[in-house]
């Protein structure tokens, strides 16, 4: 894997929100064609080095760079390499799905995005309430369809945070295929979750960050099990 | 079937109302503490003082409290015509906004036990919140004064200080009855169509010139009168009464809200619920960001409601005062700084949590700016238009001068108000969804500043272009116009600058 070049690399990274610093120093790297999980207790950093990878958050400190390209100078052109599914939320209130659909397909240039829009909200259950409104919609169904909007355009790098949230079985399934899919074609999965065990499915990597800063890269094999329960466990405290 | 309550059952419903009573307290001490402690003593000594101003400065003036034909009289004339259209504004509000504010936004109490009676207390404490009820309360309190004199100016404020009590009481018991009704079968429709009827009855007697003698008989007279005996027994009596219907109505306002509470909110769900089919792709980006916020507007119960009471309320009433060109000058003003009120301020939290993932769209951030400035400003122009209409009715012709400094004040108050609003959703954004028919985009002290600063400023504007419609050619107004205007687009401007630095976008996007 190291002889790869990675797509995602972040060195340093801190990001600070007044006296508060959310991410206080992590190192990363991720690589075409696999996965990796994010994993740690909450307040860890990691929905934040989620934000600063959709360029959403600028960093503090540190370097950022998705596909060769520094988060701090170009936040367009990773936007436009990256799908991303934030933490909460993630959906305008009085906006429908196929309303977010039209609006990413536009705005990203995707040609026939129907088509794949249609495609993705039938596998994740979301057809029949494709032209209501967001607000009223379930925890779980929010999450499928932030899902949804981050694979849309079939990014090089795919920004997971939290996508099993609340989710019934049938979006799980979904969202591993997405996954699956996206390591398929050559694209860069990360996965923020408390979910070890999803992870470990999901990913072929696992990060745990804590405080701030990560404090160790596994396999996922490493993480799995009751012996992967006990090591994830031991680097928690 | 039960029709009362049992002798073992009362105790416990009154141990209930007692618990929920004390709740408003912990409730208001959890509010406050979220406010600087520094911030809230000063407003509140500022309302001591500008009270106390109203209440008693009018009393020295000259002429004030004198007694045979003059202004004093004139004032005390006027009173009862004031009082009940406290009673009728007040009563509007309360209806418009679905029963008045939430203490705390219902979505984080859902998990409380909250009885509706401590809602209906913390939304009847929170109506002083409000710079239309502030402004007037002060001129109730300054008509007064002014009309009593100092020798009977103490009974007179606390009279009327009751009489506000009383309608700001009532008004928020018929809210919730109001409220009630609408959320019963077909009983949107109903509201309307009673709306409706009293807005036809009320042209049938202005038009009929049975208005005025209607105005010098209301029942507030008889209030009134009681306050002009000073310290009598009258007045006790009139206290006294006033007292009984402030207890009633709020007694009565706790039921209604009870009896509400256990409704569902038709008209939230049913926007919830309805089906928007999709439409075809716009061919610009612009296009379709301006679709979205566009959508986000107008599918939100609160702003569409907002909008109709806001709009068409003040264009009836200078229908029926029949206001010249030169005084309809003052209306576009008056509703584009309401119309911010109902979400503009705020104007980033339309797309609440959903603004992380718009953030994250390969899009040119001043694209995004202008977009979502567009949809105010064309809400807030739809507002004046709407009025401007309304009211213009009787107005007939406008002349040359009178033309330009209407259309001159409507586009440099929209300017204004557009660009004040920008300016503050960035600066202060504050995580509201504006999915309850009660909501506001900002918590009560911070609304209380927007509405007190939009309405100086836009008053200030529309006074400037009601002199001019009397006096000034349109090659005065024209440039006027363009000097006021083009400052408040070089501020609008700079706010969009602003708006493409990174930070700035993070801070906003990540507070919702």
């Amino acid at each position: 894997m190291n002889e790869v070049t990675p797509v995602v690399e972040v060195r340093g990274l801190r990001v600070r929100f007044g006296e508060v610093e959310a991410v206080a120093g992590v190192d990363l790297k991720a690589y075409p064609g696999y996965s990796t999980a994010l994993l740690g207790r909450n307040g860890a950093g990691k929905s934040t080095t989620m934000r600063v990878l959709a360029g959403v958050v600028p960093p503090t400190e540190g370097e950022v760079r998705v596909n060769g390209i520094d988060v701090r100078r170009d936040p367009l052109a990773i936007k436009h390499r990256v799908g991303y599914c934030p933490d909460v939320g993630g959906l305008v209130p009085r906006a429908t799905p196929w309303e977010h659909l039209q609006l990413a397909g536009r705005i990203r240039r995707i040609p026939n995005w129907e088509s794949r829009a249609r495609e993705l909200l039938e596998r994740f259950e979301l057809g029949a309430v494709a032209h209501r409104v967001t607000t009223g919609f379930s925890h779980g169904m929010g999450r499928r369809l932030s899902v949804v909007l981050a694979a849309l355009h079939e990014p090089d790098v795919l920004l997971l945070d939290e996508p099993f949230d609340g989710v019934d079985p049938i979006g799980v399934e979904a969202t591993l295929d997405v996954i699956a899919d996206a390591r398929a074609r050559g694209a860069c999965v990360l996965v923020s979750t408390h979910l070890r065990e999803l992870a470990v499915e999901a990913c072929s990597s696992v990060t745990v960050l804590r405080g701030g800063s990560r404090v160790a890269t596994l396999t996922a094999r490493d993480m799995a099990g009751e012996e992967g329960a006990r090591a994830y466990r031991a680097l928690l405290d | 079937m039960p029709t009362g309550l049992s002798s073992t059952e009362l105790p416990r419903v009154l141990a209930a109302e007692r618990r929920a009573i004390a709740d408003v307290g912990h409730l208001l001490r959890f509010r406050a503490s979220t406010l600087p402690r520094q911030r809230i003593v000063l407003l509140a000594g500022l309302f001591v003082v500008v009270t106390l101003g109203a209440a008693v400065v009018p009393a020295y003036l000259p002429g004030a409290g004198r007694p045979g034909p003059g202004h004093a009289r004139d004032a005390l004339t006027l009173l009862p015509t004031a009082l009940a259209g406290f009673q009728l504004l007040s009563l509007i509000a309360g209806v418009a906004s679905g029963g008045g504010r939430e203490l705390v936004p219902r979505e984080q109490l859902v998990a409380y036990p909250i009885s509706p009676t401590t809602d209906h207390f913390g939304a009847l404490l929170q109506a002083p919140l409000n710079a239309a009820w502030l402004v007037q309360v002060w001129a109730l309190l300054g008509v007064a004064s002014f009309g009593l004199g100092p020798d009977r100016v103490l009974p007179g404020a606390v009279g009327v200080l009751l009489w506000i009590g009383v309608a700001t009481a009532r008004a928020q018991a018929a809210a919730w009855a109001v409220e009630g009704v609408r959320r019963l079968r077909h009983g949107i429709v109903a509201v309307r169509l009673v709306a409706v009827l009293f807005a036809l009855l009320a042209a049938w007697l202005q038009l009929t010139g049975r208005l005025a003698p209607l105005l010098d008989h209301l029942p507030t007279r008889w209030f009134v009168v009681g306050l002009v005996a000073g310290f009598s027994g009258r007045w006790a009596v009139t206290l006294l009464v006033e007292a009984a219907m402030l207890a009633a109505a709020t007694t009565v306002g706790a039921i209604a809200a009870h009896l509400t509470a256990r409704l569902a909110a038709r008209q939230e769900y049913d926007a919830e619920s309805a089906p928007h089919p999709g439409r075809p792709t716009p061919r610009s980006d612009r296009a379709m960001l301006i679709r979205i916020d566009r959508a986000s507007v107008w599918r939100s119960v609160p702003v569409r409601r907002g909008l109709l009471v806001l709009s068409v309320g003040p264009g009836v009433v200078a229908l029926a005062g029949a206001l010249t060109w030169s005084q309809l000058i003052l209306l576009p003003g008056l509703v584009a700084s309401g119309g911010a009120l109902l979400f503009a301020v705020n104007g980033w939290c339309l797309d609440g949590r959903g603004g992380l993932w718009r953030a994250s769209l390969p899009v040119d951030p001043g694209v995004v700016f202008t977009a979502r400035a567009w949809v105010c400003a064309e809400f807030l122009a739809v507002a004046a238009l709407i009025t401007l209409a309304v009211g213009c009715l009787r107005a007939g012709l406008p002349d040359a001068r009178e033309l330009t400094a209407v259309t001159a004040a409507f586009v440099v108050v929209l300017v204004q108000v557009v660009s004040a609003a920008m300016r503050w959703s960035q600066t202060r954004p504050y995580p509201v969804d504006l999915r309850s028919a009660r909501a506001t985009p900002a918590p009560p002290l911070a609304m209380i500043g927007y509405s007190g600063r939009l309405a100086l400023g836009t008053t200030i504007t529309s006074l400037i272009f009601s002199v001019l419609a009397r006096v000034g050619p349109p090659e005065v107004t024209v440039p006027v116009a363009v000097a006021m205007g083009l400052w408040s687009w070089l501020r609008l401007r700079r706010t969009g600058e602003e708006w493409r630095d990174d930070r700035v976008r993070a801070r906003v996007v990540t507070a919702f």
